[in-house]
């Protein structure tokens, strides 16, 4: 059933990033080509999706807005998962103070609104790549921590931990050979799970005013277009990218699900007689 | 008789595709006014049968045989889907504080009980019978100790006044003081007119106090032997009940090999003879032998 | 955070020796008028203790939480390349020569350090002085005052209706999950989830106020017009929904979740096995034992309602500091930032210690080391 689940979602998402790969090549317009003639024309034959309200060809516009969504995205999923790592191993491995001080201040990062940070940051930041990823990654490392902590605390009790340790490796080895290999398909799937999220953060900010420069769309900055557009009675403009950011975000959302199935292995059932 | 089991067999179906017996061809009667203790190890299917009494077998269960109750309205069959769960038949669980709705006083739990059967009881009446204070009942489950969550839930047993109480591992985690006096609030239930089949794995409580009338002695989903309690621990007449009893403290510590049998697709035959290949009452096709007010299995004779 | 253990993890009643377990009323206790034992009476008081305990350990922890986080706020100011200089001069950015803005940004302090410029602010904040607003031109309390008024009215609405969705739909879902109304509901959760609310905004302003005309799109009133209740009702039907709508999901899941495990634990067949039937189960075990788990969840998706709020107070236009701290975002107005941004903070902490507190009112397991 799982395995199902991840075979339609990832067919999805490569329908999707093929797409966003293989249209702007092939279409051969260029999408920062302004063109007011054109401007607010509704789908037809040469405008799959219409034009916005400079007369860029949507079709082609929404591309690149997958393109930079998701590139993104993953660049805030990679970064937070890194530091989700190397927080939940500290955690897990030291054990006592640390960890308890370490998961007070995850509790904290918790509790604040994370895009009202990421607002902050980037408002203050504005137009900045790095400045974007670290908003979204500097408030999602919380729930990767937790995840890998918890691997970690079950692997110290496993019996070739021990024998790593009898056998004269350091803890320091032990840490870097043993434990954080083992916690790999948990961080895979943990980047996988922050994508959606990642998604979803970027296209607020970018809605909002605070993504990146207009010659670089990411779907937020497209929906943020049309907000302006819709008054004029331009709906495509806001069909398509909307539509289009829907199913990324559940397409990959639903193949992170299914990969967690698959790759946590199910618990046996009790019976009491 | 106030419960009868007749020929009762379950099967619970596993997702992996085998099978537990849970119990096989188990026949039972529990004469009102008596104890009849259900003994065997952990694991023998025993617990099933508390269950099948309440009608609460697992989902997806398959069972044949029946079960009836009788009440001074006449029997009732309890798989029919008439109510008469704390009517006519009430149940004292094994765990007694979890089978109470942890974010509710036990005195809520107890009212509740009294409406829903219209029984002319009160809770703190209740609550003196089975001897307890009767602010206890004003605690939450979990801050209620072992022994009083215990007495909470015989006295929710019987708000109804049913005919037929079952008491399933009443005393697995009690210590010697509490276990006699459960025991004994048991034995007063019975003698107040109650048919109460006591399920339980602790043989040598039974024999210390004494409260059991009848036994019957359960070994991997079937019955090995019943009879008088009495004279089944003097003189037991089948080779594992002579096991059992061999292994308590009190008759010289000779522990069984081995472990039970997983319930799990279970051969049609008795197993017996895998733990103690020497017998003779086990390892071919078996039958429950009558004998006045008593019964062991032993080898069917070939016709 | 308060954990909940939900019956896996309760103290085992009666292991081995029943006399003095922590928390429990000994079993061979002397009843109470001989004085020594714990009584019910005590037991509760210690709770209520535990309790106010909790409650102190989490205000002092917000301390340090408020102070790191307007202190970063402050620094991070001071090395963003924003100039401050641009918001107070705005057009007269460009014609002003280099050596005015040197003394116009002596005179505003803009060429302090940013701890000077902290501490001034904190001591100001005390003293009761909140500052000027520059992008609203007015003082920053009174842009406090004028709006929060309105966020209180459009977040407490969409919570109510958000709660009471939740509730009822995830309870039915539960109570017979794997039937059509739990599929149907779920499969929307999860459509749902994956939305930002600003597109539902889009979505709801496009629909319902542009091509059917029912609702207005924008803002608190018509035109200029003086605020109505028949007119803010009106307004306000579209941007409550929609917030509502956005927060729904993880409670009514939440609220399933706990109502399907609920299902499956001891006290339900405790409950069968004493004759009661089966709607007063459900309405009195598996619904009050399912509360304080969901009011756990209200409080842990608090900051998310926060962040709803922000998006719907901008896509309409509605008067609420929500909305407002985007405003004073794009402008760098620090004044009002950093206050709504601190007060977000704290008000999202106290939140969620209150529904902590709830929890471990309504739930006697749960534990108060959180």
């Amino acid at each position: 059933m799982a395995r199902r689940n991840l075979v339609i979602a990832g067919s999805v998402l490569a329908v999707v990033v093929l797409y966003a790969v293989l249209v702007p090549w092939l279409a051969g317009v260029d999408d920062r080509v302004t063109d007011f003639a054109q401007a607010r024309q509704a789908p037809s034959a040469d405008h799959l999706f219409g034009t916005d309200s400079a007369g860029r060809d949507l079709f082609v516009r929404i591309a690149s807005g997958i393109r930079t969504s998701l590139v993104v995205a993953l660049l805030c999923a990679l970064l937070a998962t890194v530091i989700g790592v190397v927080v939940g191993t500290a955690a897990g491995f030291w054990g006592g103070w640390p960890d308890r001080i370490i998961m007070r201040s995850t509790d904290a990062v918790n509790a604040l609104p994370h895009l009202l940070l990421g607002i902050v940051i980037v408002a203050m930041f504005r137009g900045s790549l790095l400045a974007i990823v670290l908003s979204i990654a500097l408030t999602h490392w919380t729930q990767v921590a937790r995840i890998i902590r918890s691997e970690i605390l079950s692997l110290r009790q496993r019996p070739y931990i021990d024998a790593a340790v009898l056998a004269g490796a350091s803890r320091r080895q032990v840490a870097v050979r043993h434990l954080v290999p083992a916690t790999a398909p948990q961080a895979m799937i943990a980047v996988v799970l922050l994508l959606p999220h990642a998604v979803w953060h970027e296209s607020t900010l970018s809605f909002l005013g605070f993504g990146l420069p207009p010659h670089e769309p990411s779907l937020g900055t497209l929906l943020e277009e049309a907000r302006s557009s819709l008054l004029l009675g331009g709906w495509w403009t806001l069909v398509f990218p909307a539509a289009v950011l829907v199913i990324v975000t559940l397409a990959v959302a639903f193949a992170g699900q299914a990969l967690r199935k698959v790759i946590t292995p199910p618990q046996p059932s009790e019976l009491r007689l | 008789m106030s419960l009868r089991v007749e020929n009762l067999t379950v099967r619970l179906p596993l997702p992996n595709g085998s099978v537990v017996h849970a119990a096989s061809d188990v026949s039972l009667d529990v004469p009102r006014g008596t104890i009849t203790a259900l003994v065997g190890e952990s694991g023998c299917g025993k617990s099933i049968l508390a269950s099948a009494v309440m009608d609460q077998l697992p989902a997806g269960a398959r069972r044949s045989g029946s079960i009836t109750v009788t009440t001074p309205q006449g029997a009732l069959d309890v798989f029919a889907g008439e109510p008469f769960r704390g009517l006519h038949a009430a149940l004292v669980p094994q765990s007694a504080a979890t089978h109470l709705t942890p974010v509710r006083t036990a005195r809520s739990q107890l009212d509740e009980t009294i409406t829903t059967l219209g029984s002319p009881r009160t809770s703190d009446e209740l609550a003196v019978r089975v001897g307890l204070d009767p602010s206890a009942l004003d605690c939450y489950p979990h801050e209620l100790s072992g022994g009083m969550a215990q007495r909470v839930a015989v006295a929710g047993a019987l708000a109804g006044d049913p005919s037929v109480i079952v008491a399933d591992e009443p005393t697995a985690s009690l210590d010697r003081a509490l276990t006699d006096r459960v025991l004994g609030l048991l034995r007063e239930c019975a003698d107040d007119g109650a048919a109460v089949l006591l399920i339980t794995h602790d043989l040598a409580s039974l024999v210390r106090t004494g409260v059991a009338d009848r036994l019957a002695v359960m070994y991997a989903s079937r019955l090995m032997e019943t009879g008088p309690a009495a004279e089944v621990f003097d003189d037991p007449w089948h080779d594992y009940t002579r096991d059992l009893l061999g292994a308590l403290p009190s008759r010289g510590l000779h522990p069984l090999p081995g472990s039970p049998p997983q319930l799990t697709d279970l051969p049609d035959d008795c197993v017996y003879f895998l733990r103690r290949p020497e017998t003779r009452q086990s390892g071919g096709p078996t039958a429950l032998v009558q004998v006045g007010d008593r019964s062991y299995r032993t080898l069917r004779e070939v016709a | 955070m308060t954990t909940v253990q939900a019956g896996r993890e309760e103290r085992p009643a009666g292991t081995g020796q029943d006399a003095g377990q922590a928390g429990t009323v000994p079993d061979d206790a002397p009843r109470p008028s001989e004085g020594q034992a714990p009584s019910v009476q005590d037991l509760r008081r210690g709770r209520h203790r535990d309790i106010w305990a909790m409650v102190g350990r989490r205000l002092l922890f917000i301390v340090p939480v408020t102070a790191a986080v307007s202190a970063g706020l402050f620094a991070a100011a001071k090395y963003s390349p924003f100039d401050p200089l641009v918001g107070y001069l705005g057009t007269r950015y460009m014609t002003t020569s280099d050596a005015d803005k040197a003394i116009i940004s002596e005179q505003l302090g803009f060429d302090r350090p940013w701890y000077s410029t902290y501490w001034g602010w904190v001591q100001d904040l005390f003293g009761g002085d909140l500052g000027l607003s520059r992008s609203f031109n007015q003082p920053v309390a009174q842009v406090i005052g004028e709006r929060l008024p309105w966020t209180l009215l459009l977040a407490g609405t969409a919570l109510a209706l958000a709660v009471v969705v939740a509730l009822v739909l995830g309870i039915a879902a539960g109570v017979r999950s794997g039937g059509i109304l739990d599929r149907g509901v779920t499969a929307l959760c999860v459509v749902v989830q994956g939305l930002p609310p600003f597109v539902m905004s889009l979505a709801a302003i496009a629909v319902f106020a542009l091509a059917l005309g029912w609702l207005p799109a924008a803002g608190l009133t018509d035109g200029g017009a003086d605020p109505t209740v028949g007119g803010v009702l009106r307004h306000l039907v579209l941007p409550v929904v929609v917030l509502a709508i956005s927060q729904v999901p993880w409670l009514l899941l939440a609220v399933r979740e706990s109502v399907v495990t609920s299902k499956g634990e001891d006290f339900v067949a405790g409950a069968v096995s004493r004759g009661i039937p089966t709607p007063t189960i459900t309405r009195r075990h598996i619904v009050p034992t399912s509360l304080a788990p969901f009011v756990n969840i209200v409080g842990v998706r608090l900051p998310e309602l926060v962040v709803g709020a922000v998006l719907v107070e901008e896509v309409f236009s509605w008067p609420g500091v929500a909305g407002a701290i985007v405003t004073s975002a794009r402008d760098l107005d620090m004044a009002l930032l950093a206050f709504l941004t601190i007060g977000t903070t704290v008000v999202v902490m106290v939140g969620s210690l209150l529904a902590d507190v709830v929890v471990a009112l309504m739930d006697p397991r749960v534990s108060t080391d959180g």
